[in-house]
């Protein structure tokens, strides 16, 4: 048995990379290919402040660059939604419980509430806002409308962002997998069997 | 155009929700917002002695520290959620009570300087224990001028409810308990309060925008319609965000105090103290029956933690065992025992999720009592009228909801014998269990218009806490005008929009649609006046009544003109209705969703782990308006049910604290706890409820799902778990009769 996951050792392309340029809709009106600095692109929704101590990182985030300072206490969560205006990403408990802030980080997915922004140096961030190919959803965002996979949406985006990356880690073989894995994520309004319909769905067709 | 009715239309706002584009509280841009953090008390009840904020102030980026000694002016408002205002005095009436605010540039330097405030207390006995404080007083209901929620039946000669369980063939009593449950929905409360002059914008989340206008007016002392509450995505309710709690005010009065917006973001463990819970009781269910099953009596006793600082006066046997079985005897007594506890609220089926479980619990052991299936034990009571007032219903097909999901559930292959099906370590068991709940039959207005563009659009200040209100508004409006729901838009959520239903008590889509359909018939008559009176118009001079509206055009012979070109030739960007006056409605009937739950579990039996497996539903709710949204109300009220059972607890603490403070402690149902949810509905117009005939369903499904679940425990055990959650450890090693023993 290899001493790690042999998914996460498969190599495949980053999710981000090759589809999408900008930061997202919600985010900086970024064109392609520059290297915008948050002080140039910042959205009105952009916390001026950094407070003391700052560290500069480099991420790029949906595909594009970003080069700010960050304040070393500031997760990537509130990074991504203060700094970055990009509030799809949601904060259900700051703590690691319920999966509502999950997005990727260098194709793997992880909980933004627990990952420190200081720390993501050279870092590929892909969130809810940069999985669309324009107006063109993709095919895991397509199939939570199709299944009814959500009701008030707020654990949505973590949702789907746990969703894709099931269905690249191929862990949809049954049902009773699904259930299993997306279940570090919780839906309060209980949409389960729903998202169940939503990734078993797509099994096959992306990844 | 087929009726897009009751049809399988995907969520109109789906695409934002997705996309991450759905703007919930503090998601809306707000320029130079402060970012505000909440110091909470560490005691139960007492006095803040002094409190050492010297530290916080010194702290980079710290604006303002407010204290009840250097505090904000807030009013209380009496009998509805809390009944006392933060920071005014210092008393701590519970743990976790707001006695501090922080404000500073950004959140991480607001949450490390409240860290710093010390506080010295004089700590007093906090009664924190509901045993302690039985048996109560009397609970008023949530109206105390009306109706006793107490109603009383006794047949002539019988003097007390106790002769007449002393004179039934048959009696069980049954006494259940519950610690609190907490709402837990997955968006934490928080506002961002913006000031413009003397207008206050508010966004928050909120089941009813209008009525959070008016109580935050109140609180900080303004007029209310200065206040605009913005609420277009709330990330769910459950009842949680039906009042406005104190850090709203809070944050409303440090923006005014410090002129530029604030944003206040409880943490998850503030959020659960700070916004409700449903309170900690103790039922008690006595029945007395003749030996074919016929109840003779019927008492039901409750007890519910009701804080000193308010809450929700709960009554969990009025609209159940009020309600649901024919009786010659029936007597009720709902109490409330005053605590030091933070403030209770509605959660999900308030009353009727854990009276149910009472009251179906006790039938379900009348039913082994006396040797009979449980449903026919139900069958063999059903009622056509109110017990306790003769009453008839708008409608009432309870009786098909019980032959239709026991039969796609196959109740009849099941084994009454507890522990007799075995599948390798896992004991089989199932049982049932009714639903009902209240329906409300409220006018509430909405607005619509025609736009020059081609769109119709339904405004109302109700929210869509992910009910599908946009949805069924959307699918209403399409149907009365004729036109395709993809020209619809719903505008919700702004208690700037008319004043129209709470998204609470399962009211909303049963309020709008009827006024939806009455509007839309202004809205035409309006329309044919315009295409009347229009210069250019083919249908100039007419009389309306020789025109025809259909499918978004006016027509009269071979002339025939859409609404947009009508308003394009009169110039205007629109034409509008409102809601028309409805005539009160003169018959006295009442109005209730029912429905039939059978649930099978697998229980472990080396481990006594208790697994739902199967579920099935079927309910009477007259018309349902968008199968989509429904069927996913219907299952996600069963999974609260189905949590509610095995999961949810968060005991009070003898420090007055919660046991769980988080979502790690506090367990909801996963993923892997919920198997596929098979529900059904009969869908049939209740037009003697509305012109819609639609009775609202959201939380129907929670009632009874959780005794479902303990009878199915039951029957795969012989254990009668009467106290919820059904944990492993209430079914492991219990009682010499357990099946787990019979290895």
């Amino acid at each position: 048995m290899p001493p790690t996951d042999p998914s996460r050792e498969r190599p495949r392309p980053g999710p981000g990379t090759s589809r999408r340029q900008s930061p997202g809709s919600a985010g900086a009106a970024t064109a392609a290919g520059a290297v915008p600095t948050v002080a140039e692109n910042a959205p009105t929704a952009t916390v001026e402040s950094v407070g003391e101590n700052p560290v500069e990182v480099s991420l790029r985030v949906n595909g594009s660059r970003v080069r700010m300072e960050t304040d070393p206490r500031a997760t990537l969560l509130d990074t991504l939604r203060d700094r970055l205006a990009l509030t799809g990403t949601k904060k259900g408990c700051d703590r690691g419980q319920c999966g509502a802030c999950t997005v990727q980080v260098d194709g793997r997915r992880v909980l933004s509430c627990l990952t420190l922004a200081a720390a993501l140096d050279g870092a590929r961030v892909t969130s809810i806002e940069g999985l669309a190919d324009g107006d063109e959803l993709h095919p895991v965002q397509q199939a939570f409308i199709d299944h009814d996979g959500f009701q008030c949406g707020f654990c949505t985006p973590g949702q789907i962002m746990s969703a894709v990356s099931l269905v690249e880690e191929g862990r949809t073989g049954s049902d009773e997998e699904i259930r299993e894995h997306m279940s570090g994520n919780i839906c309060r309004c209980s949409a389960y069997p729903f998202i169940v319909d939503a990734v078993r769905s797509v099994r096959g067709k992306v990844g | 155009m087929s009726t897009p009715i009751g049809s399988d239309v995907a969520r109109v706002d789906g695409r934002l929700k997705v996309t991450g584009a759905a703007r919930y509280t503090a998601d809306h841009p707000v320029d130079r917002a402060a970012a505000a953090h909440v110091v909470v008390s560490a005691i139960a009840r007492g006095r803040v002695r002094a409190m050492h904020v010297d530290e916080a102030r010194r702290q980079p980026g710290v604006i303002a520290v407010y204290t009840p000694l250097a505090p904000l002016p807030i009013h209380a408002v009496p009998g509805f959620g809390e009944n006392y205002a933060p920071l005014q005095d210092r008393e701590v009436r519970f743990r976790g009570q707001i006695i501090g605010l922080v404000v500073a540039e950004t959140a991480e330097q607001a949450r490390d300087a409240a860290a710093q405030v010390t506080v010295e207390y004089e700590e007093a006995p906090a009664r924190t224990s509901l045993s302690a404080g039985l048996p109560g007083l009397p609970s008023p209901g949530m109206s105390p001028d009306g109706p006793s929620p107490d109603p009383t039946l006794l047949a002539p000669g019988v003097d007390t409810i106790d002769d007449a369980l002393r004179a039934s063939a048959v009696v069980v009593e049954t006494t259940v308990e519950q610690e609190a449950q907490s709402h837990v929905a997955m968006e934490p409360h928080g506002i961002t309060a913006v000031w413009q002059g003397d207008d206050l914008t508010v966004y928050s989340g909120s089941q009813a925008p209008q009525m959070y206008a008016m109580l935050l007016a109140t609180r900080i002392g303004i007029p209310s319609d200065r206040v605009r509450v913005v609420s277009p995505f709330v990330g769910g309710g459950f009842g949680s965000r039906v009042p406005v709690w104190s850090e709203a005010a809070l944050a409303a009065v440090a923006a005014r105090e410090l002129a530029r917006p604030v944003r206040l973001a409880l943490t998850r463990e503030q959020s659960i103290v700070l916004s409700g819970h449903r309170p900690m009781m103790t039922q008690r269910v006595r029945l007395g029956a003749d030996r074919d099953g016929t109840l003779n009596a019927v008492s039901h006793e409750s007890a519910a933690e009701l804080p000193a600082v308010g809450g929700w006066p709960e009554i969990p046997a009025t609209e159940t065992t009020g309600v649901l079985y024919r009786t010659r005897n029936l007597a009720i007594d709902q109490r409330l025992v005053t605590m030091d506890t933070p403030p209770t609220w509605a959660m999900r089926a308030p009353n009727e999720a854990p009276g149910a479980f009472a009251l179906e619990t006790a039938m379900d052991e009348l039913a082994v009592a006396l040797d009979m299936d449980p449903l026919e034990l139900r069958l063999r009571n059903y009622t056509t009228t109110v017990p306790s007032s003769g009453q008839a219903w708008t409608s009432k097909r309870l009786d098909e909801c019980y032959r239709i999901g026991a039969e796609r559930f196959g109740w009849e292959d099941r084994d009454p014998v507890p522990g007799s099906r075995v599948d390798g370590d896992w004991l089989i068991g199932v049982g049932m269990a009714s639903a009902v709940y209240p329906a409300h039959a409220e006018p509430w207005p909405v607005r619509m218009q025609l736009r020059d563009s081609g769109t119709v659009v339904v405004s109302a200040s109700t929210p869509d806490i992910g009910t599908g209100t946009y949805t069924v508004a959307s699918i209403v409006a399409s149907d009365a005008l004729g036109v395709p729901i993809e020209r619809v838009t719903a505008e919700l959520g702004d208690s700037a929009l008319p004043a129209s239903a709470p998204a609470a008590g399962s009211r909303a889509a049963g309020a709008l649609a009827p006024a939806i359909q009455s509007t839309s018939r202004v809205l035409i008559a309006a329309l044919l006046d315009l295409a009347v009176r229009t210069e250019g118009s083919p249908f100039r001079g007419l009389d309306p009544s020789a025109l025809t509206y259909r499918e978004g055009r006016v027509e009269a012979g071979a002339d025939s003109a859409s609404f947009a070109e009508l308003l394009g030739m009169a110039r205007l960007p629109a034409v509008e209705a409102t809601t028309p006056v409805a005539e009160p409605s003169a018959a006295q009937l009442a109005a209730h969703g029912f429905g039939a739950h059978f649930c099978e579990v697998r229980v472990n039996r080396f481990t006594g782990e208790p697994r739902v497996s199967r579920f099935t539903s079927a309910f009477d709710v007259g018309r349902v308006l968008s199968a989509r949204t429904a069927r996913s109300q219907f299952v996600g009220a069963v999974v609260f049910g189905i949590g509610g059972a095995l999961l949810e607890a968060n005991p009070v603490e003898e420090s007055g604290r919660f046991a769980a403070g988080n979502l790690g402690d506090y367990l909801v149902a996963v993923n892997a706890d919920v198997p596929p949810i098979d529900v059904t509905w009969l869908d049939y117009s209740d037009t003697a409820f509305s012109a819609t005939g639609a009775r609202g369903l959201g939380e129907l499904g929670t009632v009874g799902s959780a005794a479902a679940v303990g009878n199915a425990v039951f029957n795969a055990t012989g254990i009668r778990v009467r106290d919820l959650p059904i944990t492993l450890d209430k079914l492991i090693g219990r009682g010499e009769t357990s099946a787990l023993h019979r290895v």
